[in-house]
């Protein structure tokens, strides 16, 4: 008995020891496959602390809750980028120490949440696209207008999501997504006042399977949702709105106070290598912004329009921003709607 | 030998006081102190004492959405009691053991978590599920019917998850009632229906509100059933909430709705003390 004591004394004592070689991420959950994770561990000899978060508003919460220098890594949207450089939580980065960095699609750089890219580098990015299945929708939609149609009755999902379900009724309408104004506000309400009675249900964890059971023949969905939506059923199509839509960037970001800054450059330029960061995108097909992974991904990948934005429909695209205390305003219409 | 006594009584109740203590009155005391704050810029907590969450609570939006939720809850209720009543009266005449084995299926159904067992229903009652396909089948209908991501979806959920709750106090109220008043009742002439509403009722009115409060509350609070039955088309109080936290950036207005969900609960449950009910019986069994 003492004996198995003393064992499990010395194994704390280990387990304590400082000159540990660790990294602490904190991950959007399913995210990054475990495949990945593992081989980095092995590859350079380091202990991954993996923790995952599902909104930026936990990621928020949890780091600040947290004491400074619990995790190293985190990877937050666009607007969660600007809020952090604000309350000055991030590191700014060192692009020298990344070989991978040329990598990145230019496309994804120096965008406005981050100018210059002095604190964040994107990971990959998403969109909410509409998707719908030919089968039984026979018109072309084009446009969010096109969905007020009285035809398609109970026919739609819509992403359980405020800032994103009101900013595409302003798009609708003709305004920038993150217009805060009452007069823009008021009528996106009216907007999806109308839209309601066509709206079957919400949901944001898969709305893909509503789409793939037919309960509904229209979506709104996210791109990697959709993406895989066609691959079960490839009556399925997806339409890059001419309104705009909505585009969102995840980033890598050091925290400031993070004990293992080196580890985390190691794991940025780890998962910005081409071969790394494809094994990401197939088993999560949102968009790949690694140049090197586009050359080695397969046609079927490449061919799939719910992956791959056009330089023109990339043009359409606009990202969602902190809009403050308006977001009360968002609040409100969405207990209205439902 | 005494004081031995008096450290294990202690002792034996330290879990119950920490929990009691650490994961509900502090929890309770924090968010009571969060909704007198603001929020700020980013969605964080400014020191400022406000009013305004309670204050901005009385909008019709806001006041629609309270009333909504508490229909919901009440049909809920009233659909429990109307399915519970002829359930233990039929259970009570019922011997003993065979008493027994009902009430033990009755709460079988807990040993699998509620969220699968409201996946199932999906799996049932969807446009593509078994039973639509089954009567289209049978050609007893043309097209599906829409079963759930409607309201009627929420109130199947709610009675679904929450009927054992009125099961249990109602049944141990009425296996207590003396069954010879009942033969008495009939002896004398008067109708099942005359000794339902005066025999019976007014002997078990205590079980029969502890039940109602017990479906009641869940049913405001449950936002999980009107997301998955109701296809998150219906904002319920409990939606609001995890919406304050989750979403809309604003934990005070979070906090404010909460502690009015308190407020209300406890309102209720003083109602049930006037009319004779314990606060032991609460406990369920």
């Amino acid at each position: 008995m003492k004996k198995i004591l003393l064992v499990f004394v010395l194994f704390l004592l280990v387990g304590c020891s400082e000159n540990k070689n660790e990294l602490n991420v904190l991950n959007w959950s399913s995210y990054i496959p475990d495949e990945v994770i593992y081989d980095f561990e092995d590859k350079y000899d380091i202990e991954l602390n993996y923790s995952t978060y599902s909104s930026n508003e936990e990621l928020l919460a949890k780091v600040t809750s947290a004491k400074e220098g619990t995790y190293d890594l985190i990877f937050p949207s666009d607007y969660m980028v600007e809020i952090m450089k604000s309350k000055d939580m991030l590191m700014m980065l060192d692009k020298t120490k990344l070989k991978n960095y040329s990598n990145i699609d230019s496309r994804y750089l120096n965008m406005d949440f981050d100018k210059g890219n002095f604190y964040s580098l994107p990971f990959l990015a998403a969109s909410t696209l509409i998707a719908y299945n030919t089968e039984t929708i026979k018109d072309n939609i084009t446009s969010y207008n096109d969905l007020l149609n009285p035809k398609y009755r109970e026919e739609i999902v819509l992403l359980d999501d405020q800032r994103i379900i009101i900013g595409i009724a302003l798009m609708a309408l003709g305004y920038d997504m993150n217009e805060t104004s009452d007069t823009a506000i008021d009528s996106a309400k009216e907007w999806l006042l109308k839209l309601m009675p066509n709206v079957k249900l919400f949901d944001s964890d898969s709305p893909k399977s509503f789409l793939i059971t037919k309960e509904v023949n229209i979506g709104l969905i996210w791109n990697a949702e959709a993406g895989i939506a066609m691959q079960e059923n490839p009556n399925i199509r997806v339409v890059y709105p001419k309104e705009g839509f909505n585009l969102s960037v995840d980033n890598y970001a050091i925290l400031k106070g993070s004990k293992n800054v080196e580890n985390a450059y190691l794991f940025i330029d780890y998962l910005l290598e081409g071969e790394v960061m494809k094994k990401i995108i197939e088993s999560y097909p949102y968009y790949n912004v690694n140049t090197k992974t586009n050359e080695l991904l397969n046609s079927m990948y490449l061919s799939n329009p719910a992956s791959n934005i056009s330089d023109d429909d990339f043009s359409r695209a606009t990202l969602v921003k902190n809009v403050g205390t308006a977001i009360k305003k968002f609040d409100r219409v969405w207990a209205e709607i439902k | 030998m005494k004081k031995e006594n008096k450290f294990f009584k202690y002792l034996s109740l330290f879990p119950i006081s920490f929990y009691v203590i650490v994961l509900i009155l502090l929890p309770l005391i924090y968010i009571f102190c969060l909704s007198f704050l603001t929020s700020d810029y980013y969605g964080g907590i400014n020191y400022s004492l406000t009013l305004s969450n309670y204050l901005n609570l009385v909008d019709l939006v806001y006041i629609k959405l309270f009333i909504k939720s508490f229909l919901i809850a009440l049909v809920s209720t009233f659909i429990c009691i109307c399915i519970a009543y002829p359930f233990v009266i039929f259970v009570s005449q019922k011997k003993k053991i065979v008493k027994n084995i009902i009430m033990t299926l009755v709460m079988v159904p807990f040993l699998t978590n509620s969220l699968i067992r409201t996946y199932g229903w999906i799996v049932l009652l969807r446009k593509t599920g078994i039973v639509n396909t089954f009567l289209e089948d049978l050609n007893v209908i043309s097209s599906p019917i829409s079963f759930i991501y409607n309201d009627f979806g929420i109130i199947l959920g709610m009675v679904y998850t929450l009927l054992p709750f009125m099961i249990l106090p109602l049944f141990s109220a009425v296996d207590k009632i003396d069954k010879s008043v009942i033969e008495a009742s009939y002896d004398l002439g008067s109708t099942s229906f005359k000794t339902f509403f005066n025999i019976i009722v007014p002997q078990t009115k205590v079980g029969l509100f502890n039940g109602s409060l017990m479906v009641f509350i869940p049913a405001i609070g449950y936002f999980f059933i009107a997301d998955l039955l109701g296809g998150g088309k219906l904002m319920l109080i409990g939606n609001l909430i995890k919406n304050q936290f989750l979403s809309a950036r604003n934990w005070p207005f979070g906090a404010a709705v909460s502690i009015s969900l308190v407020l209300i609960t406890f309102g209720l449950v003083k109602i049930y003390q006037k009319i004779g009910g314990k606060m032991d019986d609460l406990g369920g069994f």
